[in-house]
């Protein structure tokens, strides 16, 4: 088959599972490293030679918009299709129809892949083809049964492992789908019609990484891994007597004050006000005009855009969403905890799990595995046991 | 008030010119036109919009013209009256973007000379200028055309048979891009910004002669050289990219515009702010001079200034102070523009000039006429504003007028440390209300019905009041006034019914409780009112019919906030209403015309 040149990016889904984030942003912004997944998504395609790119956005779509503009800072052509309602893959792709001709990748834009990921399927076998990767676990994805490389079953979610492949949601298709789509909205069943008509579907194998942000800790997990192929660089102000170990990357505009102490891996964005004397410890991901105060300790965390963290605070396995404001003394502890999402429960090692806009008074002290919403208000001397939700008053 | 572009270089003019006028559309679009350099100058031309002139062309394979859009000051839109203008012969043709203020003399002396004019337009002199004096080669005809007109122009002409463009420039905007073997000339930046980013902006009294592949300036007669700029802006900023509208796009780019207005001058540890302007000037008060939106952001600045310095601060609007014997004294005199090129605000800032005061300007536009008569520049961090209804330049004004207020402040070291915080959080704030569109979108379409609106306001948010009215009207065509809360019982009582809602600004400082009772007389005449108030103020509800949140900020920085959720509530009730938001009827963006 010919060389595919056009990408559909499937962008429009809220992710539940990862409130509080995703409360004011949609999953594809969750920013891993510095940079939003989508973005991930975006430069693996544009990597591959894929200029012609819609991203069919919705939930919060302009925050996806406001992000990427027409593409050019990314070396694409990006047009929005707008999804109204969020009503599963199948229906989202067919906001593409009479955008996209002859043969096309989707991706889902809330997986972190790299160009080698996709760099088969740009060119596929069949012009029906899924992208599938081997996992250990298989429980929370789509399992595929093959036979000779074409797909026999696909099946959701299962209780027992009948293989190992998992479906990507990435694909190579036709513009024929747009046809095969009828009342299905997610693009498993129709898949599953299509294999039971008699249609070829090929499977192809990724061969980077591919990785999927479900609950609120697999983005430190994420991180970790993102941050490893970072590159040092530093385009702020350094002063005298500032250490930094490892692969470092600073933003442009960014002051590092005296004697701070940062080991890499570990990323500081633009316009940062770090220290004096502030301790930024490995896989750590910290945001554009974020504001650290002296004595502060920040371990195998994230920081988002615009957060500001008084002296003498220690962070560790955490994530605080933009705007934060903590007064000094704020410690998230870190432990192994079990947290309940959508009636499930999880046994995570964690910190604090915090949203946006939060303001939090001195002397705080959160227990592992804390969800803290969004702009929740916290005075000083409290001892957080248990989440609360969006917009709480704690006194 | 126009926009006017040429191209040559060594791909089809054509298309490129119309790409060009595309970008210069918000300077006018009454009527659009270009000429392509060949064999004769091909004229195409109407009172209609650019895309509308760009499925009329056929394809032509020449690799220079000139094109424009208009926005008529002499002469009504029509086809006729839409340049470019030319001469008897047809062989030389022109796009003028300025005002010729000797024309009806030269008209009536070319006239009797024999020449045969065909438009109402001031425009029209200056091809048939250049047609008396033209001897073999265009240049020198040029020159001498110029030194018989008076007045403002920033124009480019072509003849036929000669492969070059003559350009000139005085008190009118134009740049010259530089691109790889081909040159552009634009009344702005955006207009050149697909192909380079290397731009020479021309002054006054600058003339150049353009060809393929050469590029020779004179001014007043020597040849000079001028500096290469290389323009910060990119594309990516000019463009709509997924939004319907450049106005919601940079609404929603407002948070960054502050951020990287204040950034670099203000920081979290040290509560001093340097600016970078002269510290030693004496002045004992203050006046900011402006138009439009610009001035009301200049009102604002005045509360700011009166409550951190404790100066006198006077504010006048540009076009006023031209004509007016206002005495200024011992002044700094600040001039507010974005685009730095308001007819009005410039001649202000050369008056105040002239009576020897010190100038400060405040500008979004790097390299504008306004920052080469300015002793000082200060530049907000805006980026590109398309869109004719100002917004994210407002903001930025207002910060950057904070900071210049912070900056003299005489109040103490924690009280100043304590409004950078502030400060620094305003994009966090701004973001919040962002997050509310839908919400303020709704109480848009209930306005949307209504064919005058009321809104109101006391202290620092009294300008918030008209800013807040003038984008309503602008964008959606309802009439809206914006008044002093105390002032609407002094005349503008009469007009108010059930029909006539009232917007009203109700900021949590010492003009709250007074607030309040004006709106309590306002619901006694039965108008429905829609406060704009602070989360958590639950006493609000029980006086208003609706109310639009805006998180909580410290007084002073109230307008910022404020002034978003009115942006966006004009915005939502123009697009209810179907209204062509971005380029609204009779509107251009930077007023280059008195």
């Amino acid at each position: 088959m010919e060389r595919i040149e056009q990408a559909v990016i499937l962008a429009a889904g809220e992710g539940q599972r990862l409130r509080p984030f995703t409360t004011s942003k949609p999953k594809v912004m969750i920013p891993i490293a510095n940079k939003p997944i989508l973005r991930y998504v975006i430069e693996a395609v544009a990597k591959n030679g894929i200029r012609k790119i819609k991203v069919v956005a919705g939930y919060r779509k302009e925050q996806v918009i406001d992000y990427f503009g027409a593409g050019d800072q990314f070396d694409v052509e990006i047009e929005y299709l707008v999804q109204k309602q969020q009503l599963g893959t199948a229906h989202a792709l067919k906001q593409a129809r009479g955008k996209v001709s002859g043969i096309f990748l989707v991706l889902s834009g809330d997986n972190i892949i790299e160009p080698d990921t996709i760099s088969k399927l740009i060119q596929p076998k069949q012009k029906t083809t899924i992208l599938v990767n081997e996992q250990k676990n298989v429980s929370k994805y789509g399992v595929i049964e093959a036979q000779d490389g074409l797909v026999t079953s696909i099946v959701e979610k299962p209780k027992e492992a009948l293989s190992h492949l998992v479906n990507t949601g990435i694909y190579a298709f036709s513009d024929e789908i747009f046809d095969l789509i009828k009342q299905e909205t997610d693009l498993t069943s129709v898949i599953r019609n299509m294999i039971s008509l008699g249609h070829a579907v090929q499977t192809c194998g990724a061969t980077g990484t591919w990785l999927d942000v479900v609950y609120p800790w697999d983005m430190l997990q994420l991180n970790d891994i993102a941050l490893a192929k970072i590159s040092p660089v530093t385009g702020g102000t350094l002063e005298s007597g500032v250490s930094i170990k490892g692969s470092v990357s600073i933003g442009k505009g960014t002051t590092i004050r005296s004697n701070s102490y940062i080991v890499g891996p570990a990323i500081i964005g633009e316009n940062c006000e770090i220290g004096p004397s502030v301790c930024i410890l490995p896989s750590t991901s910290i945001g554009n005009n974020v504001c650290i105060s002296p004595f502060t300790i920040i371990t195998n965390s994230i920081v988002a855009d615009n957060v500001e963290i008084g002296p003498s605070s220690t962070i560790q396995d955490s994530i605080i969403d933009k705007g934060c404001q903590m007064k000094g003394h704020f410690v998230t502890q870190s432990g192994e905890t079990e947290i309940k999402v959508e009636d499930e429960y999880h046994q995570v090692h964690i910190g604090a799990i915090m949203g946006e806009n939060c303001d939090i008074g001195n002397n705080v002290v959160t227990a592992p595995g804390i969800i803290v919403g969004n702009r929740c208000r916290i005075k000083a001397l409290k001892v957080l046991e248990a989440g609360i939700p969006d917009e709480s008053l704690v006194v | 008030m126009c926009g006017i572009v040429g191209y040559i270089g060594a791909r089809e003019a054509q298309p490129i010119l119309i790409n060009c006028l595309k970008r210069l559309e918000y300077r006018g679009y009454d009527s659009c036109g270009i000429a392509l350099l060949g064999e004769t100058a091909e004229v195409h031309k109407d009172a209609i919009r650019i895309e509308a002139l760009e499925r009329s062309l056929q394809p032509n394979d020449s690799q220079a013209g000139i094109g424009h859009t208009r926005w008529a000051t002499h002469g009504k839109p029509s086809g006729i009256n839409a340049h470019p203008h030319t001469d008897c012969s047809g062989t030389i043709a022109v796009v003028h973007n300025g005002v010729i203020e000797n024309f009806l003399q030269l008209r009536e002396q070319l006239t009797s000379e024999g020449h045969t004019f065909r438009s109402e337009t001031d425009t029209e002199v200056i091809p048939h200028l250049i047609e008396k004096y033209y001897k073999g080669d265009l240049e020198p005809a040029v020159l001498k055309a110029l030194a018989d007109i008076a007045g403002s122009y920033a124009f480019i002409a072509i003849r036929a048979g000669c492969d070059e463009l003559v350009v000139a420039r005085k008190d009118s905007p134009l740049i010259i891009g530089i691109g790889d073997k081909e040159y552009l000339v634009a009344s702005d930046v955006p207009a050149v910004l697909d192909y380079t980013d290397r731009v020479i902006y021309l002054e006054d009294g600058d003339l150049a002669t353009i060809t393929q592949g050469t590029f020779k300036l004179t001014s007043n007669g020597k040849q000079i050289e001028r500096t290469v700029h290389r323009v910060p802006w990119t594309m990516e900023e000019a463009q709509k990219a997924g939004y319907e509208h450049f106005m919601l796009k940079e609404i929603h780019e407002q948070p960054r515009a502050i951020q990287n207005t204040f950034a670099g001058y203000i920081s979290a540890l040290e509560p001093e702010i340097d600016l970078g302007i002269r510290k030693d000037i004496d002045f004992d008060n203050i006046s900011i001079m402006a138009c439009g939106t610009s001035y009301h952001a200049a009102l604002v600045g005045k509360h700011a200034i009166n409550k951190l310095v404790q100066i006198p601060v006077n504010v006048d609007m540009a076009s006023e102070f031209n004509y007016s014997d206002t005495i200024l004294g011992k002044s700094l005199v600040i001039v507010v523009t974005q685009s730095g090129e308001t007819a009005d605000s410039l001649k202000a800032l050369k008056k105040a000039k002239e009576l020897g005061c010190y100038t400060l300007v405040i500008t979004n536009v790097v390299g504008s006429s306004a920052t080469r008569i300015a002793d000082d520049i200060l530049y907000i961090k805006a980026g590109p504003e398309i869109s004719v209804a100002a917004t994210k330049s407002f903001v930025a004004q207002l910060i950057m007028l904070y900071l210049v207020a912070l900056a003299h402040s005489a109040i103490d070291t924690r009280s100043r440390g304590s409004l950078l915080t502030e400060l620094r959080q305003l994009p966090n704030r701004l973001y919040e209300i962002l997050d509310r569109e839908e919400e303020i979108a709704g109480h848009g379409k209930y306005l949307a019905g209504y064919d005058n609106i009321f809104f109101v306001a006391r202290g620092i948010n009294y300008p918030i009041a008209l800013e807040g009215a003038l984008k309503m009207k602008e964008i959606s065509y309802i009439h809206a006034e914006g008044y002093a809360a105390g002032e609407l019982k002094h005349g503008p009582f009469a007009l108010l019914t059930l029909d006539t809602p009232v917007v009203a600004i109700a900021a949590k400082d010492n003009t709250y409780e007074t607030l309040l009772a004006n709106i309590k007389e306002m619901k006694a005449r039965e108008s429905p009112v829609i406060a704009i108030a602070e989360e958590g103020d639950a006493e609000i509800e029980q006086y208003v019919d609706f109310v639009v949140r805006v998180p909580k900020v410290d007084p002073l920085f109230s307008p910022v906030v404020n002034v978003t959720a009115l942006q966006l509530l004009a915005y939502y009730t123009a697009k209810e209403r179907g209204c062509p938001i971005d380029t609204p009827r009779n509107l251009a963006k930077s007023v280059t015309v008195e």
